[in-house]
């Protein structure tokens, strides 16, 4: 093959690497511009990856819905339909294999384990990893620990998620409508 | 080598072993040689260096720079990648050296990593390690191809190895078979037979070689789902395929560290064996397997079995492997082992240890026929194991496992002592 040819080639490559990273930029952009905003219940730990640094990782209140389905498997697709309860955060609407006909937002989650007696199914929602500078993980869910103890009906940690067609992006974490991030800097100060 | 045939000349010369024209042919030859081949030094130095520098990008993106705006960190996502991609276009375009082409696309390789790292860490990308290893290992794999770069084809094997290790050593609910590393595999296989057909003597051969045995070998335990047992089979027959491999003229007439096939296919199976010669794990076998043809094991092991066989077959044609070796058809043997081990434990137990004996024997026998001590140590130390194991779980009494011992320590004296005495009157004959 000539050089040329393999150039192109490689150009075609090159457009590929560039393409994939910037498609997950411009899906994320979308969805943070024009998806709708809701706020989830949530407990923090502090893990991390190998290449992508440090997380904390989310577990979220609502993880489980009512259904009457004894069909679910472990790891299958499971659409969560939500909408807002009266104090502003996400509760689910309905859960279903295939689309329903409603104006609803709903997100892509996985089903962890079907409890087919009382008619619930839990599901693991995907949007639970909040990458942090890795200073910041640890302390931030040391600060959450913190909060929590002092348990009172003020102390509410929640995650700000984006979501728009089934696909959700995670916007920021905050306890008592500060994000996470103000909290270490403050407690850094001290 | 070169260094010190060049280092003896003096002394050759001094001592009228050879003329000063010999000497200096010889060192003429070796400059030619040398001026011949392209900088090796060089090109492991270029791709250490790519390497250290990408996986130090990818760890000070890591760090999670919160101060700057999304925008920043976007436009830094991509500046690693486009130094490589143009490094690795004017590595092309400019036809330069083959350490050019190493260490640029050594590089791109972690530039993909880190620019799809970071986007993931900026947006908060789900998804675990495996899809993340998986996406990255697609993106480079072309650039094997493209750059005719060794080193971005054995990252491209480790990584999919981490990929498929990841997804299925995962012991949780998402502990998946990892099918796709099948594919990664076969995509790099067109550059290995080249390289094969090309300079099968090479160093990078050679660990190409060892690079896919050893992926094959840790990644194949991730194929076993629920039907354990048949484990087992899977991986006799895999050893199998590896060691008639090795017997191929193009592995079996290089040294035996560049025959990884043979080395990993016959120790694998005498691993094996020794696990199985333990009455308990035929019990446990005995409970557990099902023979269904259904079962992803099952179908695994009959593929492997049939390439085996095939691979078995062809070896025959070469005059060497016309005597009967019976590493060769250990899988075979074992096969069959196995499906009475289906109905009867202990029968199948006896077997297995008959057949690690007779395997011993065999090594000593090929050792001593040609005059390889290491083979035949090979075969004395399977029956030293084989004799140390049954004494975990039979009820000998000491005296007689005492004599076993002594007798098996004399039999490694006595065996080495008349191996080195008949090479001698051999050498003497000569």
């Amino acid at each position: 093959m000539k050089t040329i040819h393999i150039f192109l080639i490689f150009v075609i490559v090159v457009l590929v690497q560039l393409f994939v990273p910037a498609k997950m930029i411009f899906d994320r952009e979308d969805i943070l511009k024009t998806g709708t905003v809701y706020k989830f219940k949530t407990r923090p730990v502090d893990p991390s990856d190998p290449f992508r640094g440090k997380y904390i990782t989310l577990n979220y209140e609502m993880d489980s819905a009512e259904s009457k389905d004894i069909t679910w498997q472990r790891g299958e697709k499971i659409l969560v339909y939500i909408e807002s309860d009266s104090l502003g955060y996400a509760k689910v609407y309905d859960v279903s294999k295939d689309q329903l006909g409603t104006d609803k937002d709903y997100i892509e989650a996985k089903v962890i384990w079907n409890n087919g007696k009382s008619n619930t199914v839990n599901f693991e929602l995907p949007f639970d990893r909040f990458y942090m500078e890795e200073s910041k993980a640890k302390p931030a869910e040391d600060i959450y620990r913190e909060y929590n103890t002092q348990r009172n009906a003020n102390n509410d940690t929640y995650a700000l998620v984006a979501i728009k067609n089934g696909e959700a992006v995670l916007k920021n974490v905050y306890i008592n409508d500060n994000p996470i991030r103000y909290y270490i800097e403050n407690h850094n100060n001290q | 080598m070169k260094s010190k045939i060049l280092n003896d000349l003096s002394e050759l010369l001094e001592k009228n072993i050879i003329s000063q024209e010999v000497a200096s042919n010889i060192t003429e030859y070796y400059r030619f040689k040398a001026d011949s081949q392209p900088n090796r030094l060089f090109t492991v130095f270029g791709v250490l260096g790519a390497t250290l520098i990408g996986l130090g990008i990818i760890l000070i993106l890591a760090h999670n720079w919160d101060n700057f705006s999304r925008l920043i960190k976007t436009l830094f996502a991509f500046l690693p990648l486009l130094i490589g991609q143009i490094a690795s276009g004017y590595t092309i375009l400019k036809k330069k050296s083959q350490s050019w082409r190493e260490s640029s696309g050594t590089f791109l390789f972690f530039a993909i990593g880190a620019s799809i790292a970071l986007i993931s860490q900026i947006y908060n990308i789900p998804g675990d390690l495996g899809q993340f290893l998986f996406t990255w290992t697609v993106l480079a794999l072309p650039l094997i191809y493209l750059l005719n770069s060794n080193a971005v084809s054995v990252l491209v094997i480790v990584f999919a190895s981490y990929y498929a290790c990841e997804l299925g050593y995962n012991f949780n609910f998402k502990d998946t078979t990892p099918w796709l590393y099948l594919v990664l595999l076969m995509a790099t296989a067109p550059f290995y037979v080249r390289l094969l057909k090309k300079s099968p003597e090479a160093n990078t051969t050679s660990i190409f070689n060892w690079l896919y045995v050893l992926s094959l070998t840790i990644v194949l335990g991730t194929f076993i789902e629920d039907n354990w047992p048949i484990g087992f089979l899977m991986y006799v027959t895999l050893f199998g395929v590896f060691y008639n491999l090795g017997k191929l003229p193009i592995y079996s007439k290089r040294q035996l560290r560049r025959n990884s096939f043979v080395v990993i296919g016959s120790l694998g199976t005498v691993i094996l064996l020794l696990i199985l010669s333990f009455n308990v794990v035929w019990e446990e076998i005995l409970k557990g397997a099902t023979l269904a043809l259904n079962t992803q094991e099952m179908l695994i092991t009959s593929v492997f079995l049939v390439l085996a066989f095939i691979v078995l077959m062809y070896s025959m044609k070469y005059e060497e492997n016309k005597k009967i070796n019976l590493f060769q058809y250990a899988f075979l043997i074992v096969t069959i082992i196995f499906f009475i081990g289906t109905t009867n434990a202990i029968i199948s137990t006896i077997l297995v240890n008959v057949l690690l004996l007779v395997l011993g024997l065999f090594a000593i026998k090929i050792g001593a026929n040609t005059f390889r001590f290491s083979i035949l140590n090979y075969g004395l130390l399977i029956i030293a194991a084989v004799i140390i194991c049954r004494f975990f779980d039979t009820d000998m009494s000491f005296v007689l496992r005492g004599i076993l011992f002594v007798a098996v320590g004399f039999g490694f004296f006595l065996a080495n002592y008349v191996m080195l005495k008949k090479k001698k009157e051999l050498n003497q004959k000569i």
